[in-house]
C-alpha cells in the first residue's frame, strides 16, 4: 500500500485535533467537578443551576467538539496518507473548520452565559438560547463540508486507479462520512424546524413527541461516527503496530458497510419508554438494534485474529502464548487491548439496554450514563489517544522522547474509566437516578449510595489525571528534539486485494439498502405526526 | 482466475447486489412481519383483543399495548385552575397590548397596586415587572372562583379575556426597582440553600427551581424578586392552610404545608430584599 509524508495538511489536522483536545480537556475538568458536587463529599457545593450549565457544557464539549474535530482531522490525514494524493479542496476544508469554530464559540457563549442549560441532547420542550442551536448547525454544516471532501478525495482516486479497490483506512472514513450524511437529517430537521423557531419565539408550542424521534434518528448513529476512527484504527493501524498482517480485508469493509445500514434504522430503542409509537414499530427498530452487534463482533474476531498472526510471528507458542508475545508497549496495541476489555463490558451493557424489558428498569438511571462513558469514553476514546499518538510524530516530524508517559497515561485513563463506571453501573442498579444535581444522603435509602459515589469520584479524578498528562505527551513532543523515523502506518492484509467487487468498494447499493430501512423503520412513525397531529407542550425557556 | 470477466468488478458485484438485498430486505420483512402481525395478534388474544385493533395499536394507530387492555379512565378530572395553556391562550397573551392595558390599569387597578405596579398597601402584591402569564392565570383564577379575594373577584369578572392580557402586558413592562445590595448579608444561610437547593429530607424543591427568571419552571409561576414581605408570607400562610387552592397539582399547598414559620418569614424577607 502506497504511503506518503503528509503532504501540507500538517497545520490543517492540527489545528483540528488540538481544538478537540482543548474541548476534551475543559469537559474532562467540568466532568470531574460534577461527580465531586454529586458526591457525599461536595454536597451543597454549587447550585442545580451551575450543575445543569456544567453538563451541558461537558456533553457539547465531549459529544460534539471533541468527536467532531478529531474525526474530521482524522480524515483528512487519512485521505492524504492512505490515497497518498494531495486533498482536493483544502481551501474548503479550512472554510468547514472556520466554520465549525464559530459555532463552536457561538454555542460555548449561549452555555456559559447560562442561557442553554438544555443538556447537549436538547431535551425540549426546554428551550434555550437560538445562538446555542445555531452554532452547533454551523459545527455539522462545518463537518457536511468534510463529508463532501471525503467523498471527493475518494472519487478523484477511484478515477486514478480503475478497478483497484480503495484502502480499507479510506473505505472506512467515506463509510463514516456516507454514514453522518444521513445521520445528521434527523437533527437538522429538529433543530431548523422545530427548536430553532421555537427559541426565536416564532412559536409557543413544540411537538415534543415528533422532536424526540427526529433526535432518535440522529442519536444511536451519531454514536457510531464516534466509533469508527477506533475501528479504523483497529483494522488498519493495530496489525501493523502489533508487527503482522490484518486478517481479513474483507471483513473490514464488511465491518463498515454494516455500520453504515445498520445504525440508522435503529435509533427508537432510545425511544422504547416514550408513548408516541406503537410496539410493533418499536419492535422493528430494536431487531434491527441486534444486527448492529454483526461488524463489533466481526472486529472482535477478525482483530484477536490479527493478533494472534502478530504474537506467533514473534515467537508466541500455545492456545494463549501469542498474547504475552505481543509488543504492548507499543501504545497502539496497548490501548487495543484496553479498549477491548472495556468494549466487552460496555457491550455487555448496551444489551441489556435494547432489552424491552430489562431498559425500563435501567432507562432513567446512573446505569445507562456509566454505560455510554464506558463505552464512548473508554474504547473510543482510548483509541483517539492511540490514534493521536501515531499521527502525532507524522504531523511534526518529532519523536517521543520516551513511550513510558504515553502507556502510564493509556493506563490511567483504563483504571480511571473502569472504577468510575462500574460503582456507576452499581448504582444505576440500585435505582439512582441521573439528571440530578445532587442526592439527599441523610435519606436513609441513598444513604448506601455514598461510599459508591465516591468511589466513582476517585475514577473520576484519575481520569482528570489521564486527560491532563494525555495534553502534556502531546505538547512535550512538540518540544522534542529527537527526528522522526519514516515507518509505514497501515498494515497490510495477509491477502492484500487486488480488486474487490463494486458493492465492497463504493456506497451505491449501500444508500438504497439505507433509504429502504429508512423508509420502513422510520417512514411511518414520522407520518403519523402529519396524519393525527399529538398535542404539543408549551416552549419552557430556560434563557 | 483466469477468466477475464472475473476481474471486472461489476461481474464480481452480481451475487453481492443479490445477496446483499435480500439478506438486508430479508430482515426486515422477518422484523416486520413478526413485530406488527404475529406478535400483536397473538398476544391480543390472549389478551381478548381482535386482531384489527393489536395490529393498529402495534403500529401506534389506536393508542395502547396489543397485549393489555386499555384501562378506562373512571376518575373525572376536578382541576383547581381552569386555566390551558393552550395555543389560543399564549397567542392571547403574546397580543396583549400594554397601551390599552394601561388606559385600564388608571381607571381600576391603580387604586392598589399603583400605576408602576409598586402596590399601596403591604396587603397588595407588587405587579410591575410580572410575568404577564402569572397575571393572567390569577386574574383569570379570579374570574372563575379558583382563586377567592372579595375585591379581585368582582374586579376581574368586569375583565374581558383580552383585556386581561391587556393589563397583563402592561404591567410585565414596568420596571423592576433597583435591588438593595446593602441586605445581602443579612440573610441566614439555610434560607439562601433552600432557595437554591431546597431541603431533599423534607421533600422540599428549591424555590429557584421555578420562580428564578429561566428556570424553565411551570409558565404561570410568578417572579417573587421584589414582592412585598407580608404579602409573601400571607400566601405561603394561606397556602400551608388550604385557604388558598389554585396552585396546580397543589405544589404550592405541599411546599408552605412543610415550612417552619421562621422559614416563612426568611424565604419573604429573601424575596423582598430583591433576590432572584
Amino acid at each position: 500500500m502506497g504511503e506518503c509524508p503528509v503532504r501540507n495538511v500538517e497545520r490543517l489536522c492540527l489545528a483540528h485535533f488540538w481544538v478537540a483536545f482543548a474541548a476534551f480537556l475543559v469537559a474532562a475538568l467540568l466532568g470531574t467537578w460534577q461527580m465531586w458536587v454529586r458526591s457525599p463529599l461536595g454536597a451543597n457545593i454549587g447550585t442545580p443551576s451551575q450543575y445543569f450549565l456544567s453538563v451541558t457544557a461537558h456533553g457539547v464539549a465531549m459529544a460534539y467538539v471533541l468527536t467532531t474535530f478529531f474525526i474530521m482531522g482524522f480524515g483528512y490525514f487519512v485521505a492524504v496518507t492512505a490515497l497518498a494524493r494531495p486533498l482536493p479542496g483544502k481551501a474548503w476544508a479550512w472554510g468547514g473548520f472556520w466554520l465549525a469554530i464559530t459555532g463552536v464559540a457561538l454555542a460555548l457563549w449561549a452555555i456559559l452565559t447560562g442561557k442553554a442549560s438544555v443538556l447537549f441532547t436538547f431535551y425540549p420542550p426546554l428551550t434555550g438560547s437560538a445562538f446555542f442551536y445555531i452554532g452547533l448547525v454551523l459545527v455539522v454544516i462545518g463537518s457536511w463540508i468534510w463529508c463532501v471532501l471525503m467523498l471527493v478525495a475518494m472519487g478523484a482516486w477511484k478515477r486514478e486507479n480503475p478497478g483497484r479497490p480503495i484502502p480499507l483506512a479510506m473505505f472506512g472514513t467515506c463509510a463514516n462520512a456516507v454514514m453522518w450524511l444521513w445521520t445528521t437529517v434527523g437533527v437538522a430537521v429538529e433543530l431548523l424546524f422545530q427548536v430553532i423557531p421555537a427559541a426565536l419565539g416564532l412559536v409557543q408550542t413544540i411537538d415534543v413527541g415528533l422532536a424526540r424521534t427526529l433526535f432518535s434518528w440522529t442519536l444511536h448513529a451519531i454514536v457510531y461516527f464516534w466509533l469508527i476512527p477506533a475501528y479504523i484504527a483497529f483494522y488498519t493501524m493495530v496489525p501493523r503496530a502489533a508487527g503482522g498482517r490484518l486478517y481479513s480485508d474483507t471483513m473490514g469493509r464488511l465491518t463498515f458497510i454494516l455500520f453504515l445500514i445498520y445504525s440508522l434504522p435503529v435509533g427508537m430503542h432510545h425511544l422504547l419508554m416514550d408513548p408516541e409509537h406503537g410496539n410493533g414499530t418499536k419492535f422493528i427498530q430494536v431487531l434491527l438494534t441486534a444486527f448492529v452487534s454483526v461488524p463489533t463482533l466481526l472486529t472482535i474476531f477478525t482483530i484477536t485474529a490479527s493478533l494472534e498472526i502478530a504474537g506467533r510471528l514473534r515467537g508466541g507458542r500455545g492456545v494463549f502464548g501469542w498474547i504475552a508475545s505481543l509488543p504492548w508497549e507499543r501504545p497502539m496495541v496497548l490501548a487495543t487491548g484496553l479498549g477491548f476489555i472495556m468494549l466487552g463490558f460496555g457491550g455487555f451493557g448496551g444489551l441489556i439496554n435494547m432489552g424491552y424489558g430489562m431498559n425500563a428498569m435501567v432507562h432513567n438511571t446512573s446505569w445507562v450514563t456509566a454505560h455510554f462513558h464506558l463505552i464512548f469514553g473508554g474504547s473510543v476514546v482510548i483509541m483517539y489517544f492511540a490514534i493521536a499518538y501515531e499521527v502525532w510524530p507524522r504531523l511534526t516530524g518529532r519523536e517521543y522522547p520516551s513511550l513510558t508517559p504515553l502507556r502510564l497515561q493509556l493506563w490511567l485513563w483504563f483504571i480511571g474509566m473502569m472504577v468510575m463506571t462500574v460503582p456507576w453501573h452499581w448504582l444505576g442498579l440500585q435505582g439512582q437516578w441521573r439528571r440530578v444535581a445532587n442526592f439527599n444522603y441523610a435519606d436513609p435509602i441513598i444513604a448506601p449510595w455514598g461510599p459508591w459515589v465516591v468511589v466513582s469520584l476517585a475514577g473520576g479524578v484519575i481520569l482528570l489525571v489521564s486527560a491532563l498528562l494525555f495534553v502534556g505527551n502531546l505538547l512535550s513532543l512538540h518540544r522534542s528534539t529527537a527526528m522522526v523515523v519514516a515507518r509505514p502506518l497501515y498494515a497490510l492484509a495477509v491477502h492484500p486485494p487486488r480488486r474487490v467487487p463494486a458493492a465492497l468498494n463504493g456506497f451505491g447499493l449501500w444508500n438504497v439498502l439505507v433509504l429502504i430501512l429508512m423508509l420502513v423503520a422510520y417512514g411511518w412513525p414520522l407520518a403519523q405526526f402529519a396524519v393525527e397531529p399529538s398535542p404539543t407542550a408549551i416552549v419552557h425557556r430556560v434563557e | 482466475m483466469t477468466d477475464p470477466r472475473l476481474s471486472d468488478p461489476h461481474v464480481l458485484d452480481q451475487p453481492w447486489r443479490v445477496w446483499a438485498s435480500v439478506g438486508v430486505l430479508g430482515i426486515l420483512l422477518f422484523g416486520v412481519l413478526l413485530g406488527v402481525l404475529i406478535i400483536p395478534v397473538v398476544q391480543g388474544r390472549s389478551a381478548g383483543i381482535d386482531a384489527f385493533t393489536a395490529i393498529c395499536r402495534a403500529l401506534g394507530i389506536l393508542p395502547g399495548s396489543p397485549a393489555q387492555p386499555q384501562p378506562a379512565s373512571v376518575s373525572p378530572p376536578t382541576p383547581v385552575s381552569q386555566v390551558i395553556w393552550t395555543p389560543d391562550v399564549l397567542q392571547i397573551l403574546a397580543r396583549g397590548n400594554p397601551e390599552r392595558g394601561r388606559a385600564k390599569v388608571v381607571e381600576v387597578c391603580v387604586a392598589c397596586h399603583g400605576e408602576q405596579g409598586i402596590s399601596v398597601s403591604p396587603d397588595y402584591p407588587n405587579l410591575n415587572g410580572q410575568s404577564g402569564a402569572a397575571i393572567y392565570k390569577q386574574l383569570h383564577d379570579y374570574r372563575t372562583g379558583s382563586r377567592v379575594n372579595q375585591l379581585m373577584t368582582d374586579l376581574a369578572k368586569a375583565l374581558e379575556e383580552p383585556m386581561i392580557a391587556d393589563v397583563a402586558a402592561y404591567y410585565a413592562g414596568q420596571p423592576k426597582r433597583n435591588p438593595n445590595p446593602a441586605t445581602l448579608g443579612e440573610l441566614p444561610a439555610s434560607i439562601v440553600r433552600l432557595v437554591e437547593l431546597g431541603d431533599p429530607s423534607r421533600n422540599i424543591p428549591p424555590c429557584a427551581a421555578c420562580h428564578r427568571p429561566g428556570s424553565g419552571g411551570p409558565i404561570e409561576a410568578p417572579i417573587l424578586s421584589e414582592q412585598g414581605r407580608e404579602y409573601l408570607a400571607q400566601q405561603l400562610r394561606m397556602y400551608a392552610s388550604g385557604e388558598r387552592r389554585n396552585d396546580v397539582y397543589a405544589r404550592m399547598r405541599v411546599i408552605a404545608a412543610r415550612l417552619t414559620p421562621a422559614e416563612i418569614d426568611g424565604l419573604s424577607r429573601y424575596y423582598n430584599a430583591g433576590f432572584r
